[in-house]
């Protein structure tokens, strides 16, 4: 029997906002932070180098406060219910931290790939960043699954559309990147309609 | 009974003949693409729509997260090396039996789409036949003859002219689209005889059929 996994960007795809903004709206940056990721997710920067500018400016804001913020940042529905009823084959694939997503994380239920943090002395310190690729190849060679289904909207997700049998850019938060177009098999511009495609595979 | 999952719209082409430069589906007739009247015209009847992009998908990608935000986006990168057939294989990801195939450069109309989705649900493999009228027709030989109304197809044939031709348009079982065929019909010979319907539509493929195709838009609703 065919099993597929599916591996889902987290902001701006299963959120439909980015997270990083809403964080910074504690320091009242979210406009300055909404720029450099909007910069970011269509490519102008490397990810690497605006997620360390982000989590310097944004690890100033108390870890609890993040995880009050981030419990209130609204999930796609559709996307959440298909999530929440295939945790064994969904997953997120995110540069975010999992020091701050951890809230949303026991939401979804699923497994987590992630950039990783950890608090020193009050402070974020950033460990590691991913690379949204390796996911995608840590799932193949674990031989659970047989096709593995990327859905993404960002720059950075490029790399996991590339690795996976079935790239889907996603624009149903906002356009999806012209790289991430270019990387893909299918676009998609409505949770609904994704949701029922995912189900038909 | 058998539903039909989704709709394939095969949009890819170049469409060098008619020379616009955009996509033949993104051809505006009376203020509207010929796309959104597929569309609009398949949603009623078709749980799924999936249009199949190549040349110029940037145009088309556009167009449908402006008008037409539930249909899913196919983009099939090898379009200059590839033909309808393979577009149409590609369009058809996630579904498994019964899909309802079509080119986007037609304008038909809805009552004899929806009439052709009716039967195509009772039989396993429905080909659209029309009347023959396009520069560069694939004609049918029906079972009926020439003067009554084609419920069959016996033979596609490019040399021998009838008075009806392919329409592009068939609904069957995606396994059809074999790998390295080169026209859609030739996938379909194989399954011949085959049972068939007449669509009123037009085919956009020369600046002539463009005319013509506006000519008979006016004149239905005159």
């Amino acid at each position: 029997m065919s099993c597929t996994a599916f591996c889902f960007d987290l902001d701006g795809t299963l959120t439909t906002t980015e997270i990083l903004p809403c964080i910074a709206a504690e320091l009242g940056v979210a406009g300055e932070i909404a720029t450099l990721t909007r910069l970011t997710m269509g490519g102008l920067i490397p990810f690497e180098d605006s997620m360390r500018l982000r989590t310097l400016i944004l690890g100033q804001v108390p870890l609890a406060r993040v995880h009050e913020v981030i419990a209130s940042v609204p999930m796609a529905g559709e996307l959440f219910d298909f999530v929440r009823c295939n945790v064994d084959r969904c997953f997120v694939v995110t540069g975010n931290l999992d020091l701050w997503i951890a809230p949303l994380v026991e939401q979804l239920g699923c497994q987590v790939f992630s950039s990783r943090a950890i608090l020193m002395d009050g402070m974020v310190r950033l460990e590691s960043i991913l690379v949204k690729d390796e996911a995608v190849h840590q799932l193949r060679a674990s031989g659970r699954f047989d096709r593995i289904v990327a859905v993404g909207d960002g720059a950075n997700d490029v790399a996991m559309l590339h690795a996976a049998d079935l790239g889907i850019a996603y624009g149903g938060v906002h356009a999806p990147a012209g790289a991430t177009i270019q990387a893909a098999n299918l676009v998609i511009h409505d949770a609904g309609t994704l949701c029922k495609l995912l189900k038909a595979l | 009974m058998q539903i039909i999952e989704g709709a394939v719209i095969a949009c890819a082409g170049l469409g060098s003949r008619l020379g616009m430069g955009m996509p033949k589906c993104m051809i505006e007739v009376d203020g509207k693409t010929l796309l959104s009247r597929l569309i609009e015209t398949l949603q009623p009847l078709i749980p799924r729509i999936h249009v199949v992009v190549g040349y110029r998908e940037e145009l088309i990608i556009e167009h449908c997260s402006q008008h037409h935000r539930d249909v899913v986006i196919v983009r099939n990168p090898e379009f200059r090396t590839t033909n309808t057939a393979h577009s149409l294989r590609l369009g058809s990801v996630g579904m498994l039996r019964k899909v309802l195939y079509m080119d986007g450069d037609l304008i038909i109309e809805p009552a004899s789409l929806e009439n052709f989705v009716d039967t195509a649900v009772k039989i396993p493999l429905l080909i659209g036949v029309t009347r023959a009228k396009s520069s560069q027709a694939v004609f049918v030989s029906t079972r009926e003859g020439d003067d009554a109304l084609p419920e069959s197809v016996g033979a596609f044939q490019r040399d021998l002219a009838t008075p009806w031709e392919w329409a592009n348009v068939f609904a069957g079982s995606p396994d059809l689209l074999v790998e390295g065929t080169r026209y859609v019909y030739e996938c379909i010979d194989p399954c011949l005889p085959a049972a068939a319907r007449a669509l009123n539509l037009h085919e956009v493929d020369t600046p002539e059929d463009l005319e013509q195709a506006k000519i008979w838009m006016r004149s239905r609703h005159a």
